[in-house]
């Protein structure tokens, strides 16, 4: 076993009655990157992390955590890693503290408390107030803080921004950045394209239980489509435009024109250089239209 | 582990509490209503003598209100099982479905717990919780009796306590077999509460009917021995409904460590597994059906 890989997954599989939620999933996450995983809903992103904890029983496959199969030994595993399950609940009739405080209490209190104090203030939360008075978003902050609060040698969250606002989103990508800074790996699912973006080195795409593909987040952006949007200052015929490759004209009227392009857009910038743009508008491809670009990729190559 | 006991406990805290203090007082009410009886036996041993034997089949078969035994199984033991055994059956359901249920099991197990060291810990909180309540349920006899004619000793008065205890284990673990193989804790209480009343009736109604004696064999309240424990405990009926209530909790046990855990609501229902991959052995080839 390599020691410089965080996760190993071989031939993965998972079934929940008849239902085959993972096909055959394999995986290498490395020490230290922030890897990012992407799906759509029901992709199989939560069972995959749930068979990381031992949560759920693989049907077949091989699974190392940090070195250890977490079927064999799933204290082992735990004792290193920080997990923010996908729906967070908490035991609803205790203070965020007194939640964070038994979960500790499960840790064997290998909390850096001041650390736990620091994150609270930082992510605007009062850890004094019943749970059951939290909103969605400020429970999530609870969650963040507990996965991060023993200082993890791997964390596996799943969609950790989702129902918070966009400041506390990006806070929350800074304490993801911080704790890979200081040698944590990050395995993160998501089904938001931006934030994968902004933080993973690397990143996989599930789609029906299997991985479609493992990449660096640049380079699926790049190979989907994208719209862009040009305005004039003053009519122009810029249609010659759509002859340039992987550019196609999707609708114009006297001062507004838009392409759909594939792949980069330096192409299109260079060529719109002698024309009177006043204004540039590109749109960042949705996951849905990275996924198209896959399936594009794949009914080629078939 | 002491973690998951102490949390299971504050759980618990209501409970016992609200059962302990509850149960107490109605002890004290019963020990000092027994100066009463014993003043007039007779008119009520003529009194008793009215009533259809029916009704007191069903409350421990005994019609002798003087005696201190024939008086607490009248009054107090021969239906306890059924009041407590309430707080058994939601307990023992609830041990671990409700937790999965409300979607908080899956935050818990993610941490360095093993599902042993879980399972092991509510268990434990839970045998506790029992003890506890029925312990303030016997200390409020004992300090009544100071200001009552009943007179009954510290280690004979824990006598039935101990038959209660055996028989609230069994309907406590055979609700939490039951959360482990039905869909909901709701269905596994309201089945294993079937069965609780069920053999409290099979078991009365077998001291109406002899012909039902051969169906009361197989009914645990028919080890349950009441009052009458004061004067003896029968160790046999005893430790037979611990060893029951062991085969229950093992069994469950077994099927919390092959569980995959629901992140939240009812599940489907589905047999127990036998085939299930072996849990540390090598990873499986096959794949399920």
């Amino acid at each position: 076993m390599n020691n410089q890989i965080a996760i190993e997954i071989k031939g993965l599989t998972k079934f929940y009655g008849p239902v085959q939620a993972l096909q055959v999933v394999d995986l290498e996450v490395r020490r230290g990157e922030i890897f990012g995983f992407l799906g759509p809903n029901g992709a199989g992103k939560t069972s995959t992390i749930r068979c990381l904890l031992d949560l759920i029983h693989p049907n077949g496959g091989e699974i190392r955590v940090l070195g250890i199969n977490p079927q064999a030994d799933p204290v082992a595993v735990r004792v290193r890693v920080g997990y923010l399950p996908g729906e967070l609940r908490l035991l609803e009739n205790m203070t965020g503290e007194g939640v964070l405080r038994y979960l500790n209490g499960l840790r064997g209190m290998k909390a850096d408390w001041g650390f736990v104090h620091r994150m609270g203030e930082r992510l605007d939360i009062d850890l004094r107030e019943p749970i059951r008075n939290l909103s969605h978003g400020n429970k999530q902050k609870i969650g963040v803080v507990q996965a991060l609060m023993h200082r993890p040698e791997l964390l596996l969250l799943d969609e950790p921004t989702i129902g918070l606002d966009p400041l506390m989103q990006h806070e929350v990508l800074r304490l993801i950045s911080e704790a890979q800074g200081e040698g944590t790996t990050v395995f993160f699912s998501s089904h938001i394209m931006s934030e994968v973006q902004a933080i993973a080195g690397r990143v996989a795409m599930i789609r029906k239980g299997e991985i479609v593909e493992v990449a660096e987040p640049s380079n699926l952006i790049n190979r989907a489509l994208r719209r862009v949007q040009v305005r004039l200052r003053e009519p122009v015929d810029i249609t010659p435009l759509s002859s340039l490759p992987g550019v196609t004209l999707l609708s114009r009227d006297d001062k507004t024109v838009l392409f759909q392009v594939a792949g980069e857009i330096n192409g299109l910038i260079k060529a719109l250089a002698p024309f009177p743009v006043s204004d540039l508008e590109t749109e960042r491809p949705s996951l849905e239209e990275i996924f198209l670009a896959l399936y594009q990729d794949e009914r080629k190559e078939e | 582990m002491l973690t998951v006991i102490l949390h299971t406990m504050r759980r618990f805290r209501g409970q016992i509490i609200g059962w302990g203090i509850g149960l107490a007082l109605y002890a004290a009410f019963l020990s000092s209503f027994y100066d009463t009886i014993a003043k007039q036996s007779e008119q009520f041993e003529k009194l008793l003598q009215n009533y259809p034997q029916e009704i007191f089949a069903f409350f421990g078969g005994t019609t002798n209100l003087v005696t201190p035994e024939g008086y607490l199984t009248l009054e107090f033991f021969s239906y306890m099982p059924i009041i407590i055994g309430i707080f058994a059956v939601l307990a023992g359901s609830g041990l671990l479905a409700s937790d999965e249920e409300n979607g908080t099991m899956d935050l818990v197990l993610a941490h360095p717990i093993s599902r042993s060291g879980l399972f092991l810990g509510r268990l434990l909180a839970l045998l506790v919780a029992t003890m506890a309540i029925l312990a303030v349920n016997w200390l409020g006899f004992l300090v009544a009796m100071n200001w009552s004619s009943l007179d009954i000793g510290l280690v004979e008065m824990a006598r039935p306590f101990l038959s209660l205890f055996a028989i609230l284990m069994l309907f406590g673990s055979l609700a939490l077999f039951l959360s482990m193989v039905l869909p909901s804790r709701r269905s596994a209480a309201m089945i294993s509460g079937v069965l609780m009343v069920a053999s409290f009736f099979i078991t009365s109604l077998a001291r109406l009917d002899k012909s039902l004696e051969d169906i009361a064999r197989l009914s645990p309240m028919n080890y349950y021995q009441s009052g009458e424990a004061i004067k003896v405990l029968n160790n046999d009926w005893f430790l037979g409904l611990l060893a029951a209530a062991g085969v229950f909790v093992l069994a469950s046990w077994w099927l919390f460590q092959r569980r995959d855990i629901r992140v939240g609501g009812e599940g489907g229902w589905r047999l127990p597994s036998f085939t299930s991959r072996l849990r540390f052995g090598p990873f499986p080839k096959t794949r399920a059906t």
